[in-house]
């Protein structure tokens, strides 16, 4: 399984995302706000659970902003990162 | 200070709301789609979404749905739907908490440390969670109390309501019974009592272990005594211990006991009561420390349906009491736990 289909099966079960399917989320879909919906809490449980299943830290919130933004971006922080 | 009974909420085996339980109490009957593969029992909350957008209920635990389920129906049975609820109070009696969340929450700290511990479980985790989801979603902006005191849990509670309501802080109260059915309990259970939980509950075998997990919440809608109260009254609420201050229990009263095929706690009853004016109904619901609500929400049906119901077969009673009209026999609630210490609810109509 790719860093990208296992971020989309671990966000749909650990944030508790009902109603929709790892295959619905698109790689560049906004996960805060419009897109996928998430909020400042599922922002702090994604730190964990980056950390939890992929063994990377995040230590910043505010300078890691970006790494937020779409499944395409956090990926590939977590491909950069991962010892 | 009697309380009246406005309005009655459950979910447990038996399905949800006032008239599922009543067919329990009619058939003697537990869906099998709400028992587990172990036998236990579990409370569906799929009726939920009917008060609470799917998306809201995201972050909120098992625990909390069922608690909140109750609550909202127990609201919507008092008619008080669109009603100012800002003198409603809301307490909550349980004999673990939200066991299932605390234990995922310890779990992820022991094994990955502090930085990867859950805030949702930890949120979910503290005591008063489900009582504080009850006031935000319901708008119960008077106190808010979550009283845990094992089997005495639901007296406990009740006691703090009834001094609410006396006090005159609250005009209402939404007073709650839950307790949850989950891995960590069974594991805890089967350590006390061995694997062999499989059942069928016989609350009148007292000297024979055959309690089985269960899970639900109840709601009861109190208020201060009123002439309108379609499920009748809470009298009084007693609390004390048989051995220093022995019951003296007439024989013209009715009993609803709380006897769920626990040795040790039901062994007291055949001291207090006679088989032949009680009745118990755990094998509908299964055995929780809460579930004392559930027999003080049976009350309150039999009450409205002015029926006292017949005990589920498998009982283990006697001399089974039949479905019988209630007329005039006042009904009552007693619970012990294994220390001889009891709760009695009187109850008028």
């Amino acid at each position: 399984m790719s860093v990208k289909e296992k971020l989309k099966q671990v966000l749909i079960e650990d944030l508790n995302i009902e109603d929709v399917e790892p295959d619905e989320i698109a790689d560049d879909l906004a996960l805060f706000g419009e897109g996928l919906g998430l909020d400042s809490l599922d922002a702090v449980e994604l730190v964990i659970i980056i950390q939890k299943h992929f063994g990377v830290e995040i230590k910043d919130m505010v300078e890691s902003r970006p790494i937020f933004e779409s499944i395409n971006t956090l990926a590939a922080y977590i491909e950069a990162n991962k010892s | 200070m009697r309380m009246a009974i406005q309005g009655v909420g459950i979910t447990g085996a038996f399905g949800t709301g006032v008239d599922a339980l009543r067919t329990a109490l009619q058939t003697g009957q537990v869906p099998a789609e709400n028992k587990t593969a172990e036998n236990g029992y579990q409370a569906p909350v799929d009726k939920l979404v009917d008060f609470i957008p799917k998306r809201a209920l995201r972050r909120i635990d098992h625990f909390s749905k069922m608690t909140l389920l109750s609550a909202s129906l127990a609201i919507q049975d008092a008619k008080l739907e669109t009603a100012d609820r800002s003198r409603m109070g809301v307490v909550i009696a349980t004999g673990y908490g939200t066991l299932q969340t605390t234990f995922k929450f310890l779990d992820s700290y022991l094994d990955y440390g502090y930085a990867c511990s859950s805030p949702t479980h930890f949120s979910n985790s503290v005591h008063n969670a489900a009582a504080a989801h009850v006031s935000m979603q319901m708008q119960a902006t008077a106190p808010s109390l979550t009283v845990t005191q094992f089997e005495m849990s639901v007296a406990s509670a009740l006691l703090s309501a009834q001094q609410w309501l006396a006090e005159g802080r609250v005009d209402q109260v939404l007073f709650g019974a839950v307790d949850e059915s989950c891995e960590v309990l069974h594991y805890c259970r089967n350590q006390f009592f061995g694997a062999g939980e499989q059942g069928p509950i016989q609350p009148f075998a007292f000297d024979k272990q055959s309690a089985v997990a269960g899970e639900g919440a109840t709601f009861l809608l109190l208020t201060a005594d009123s002439e309108a109260a379609p499920y009748g009254f809470i009298d009084s609420v007693q609390m004390g211990n048989h051995t220093v201050s022995p019951l003296q229990l007439s024989n013209d009263e009715l009993f609803i006991i709380g006897a769920d095929g626990h040795r040790q706690c039901s062994s007291w009853y055949p001291q207090a009561v006679s088989d032949s004016n009680a009745v118990a109904y755990a094998p509908l619901y299964g055995s929780f420390l809460a579930a004392a609500g559930f027999d003080l929400a049976v009350a309150a049906v039999s009450q409205r349906d002015e029926t006292i119901y017949l005990c589920p077969e498998s009982s283990g009673s006697v001399g089974l009491l039949p479905t019988q009209k209630l007329t005039s026999q006042p009904l009552s609630c007693l619970k012990f736990d294994g220390g001889g210490n009891y709760g009695l609810i009187r109850l008028s109509r």
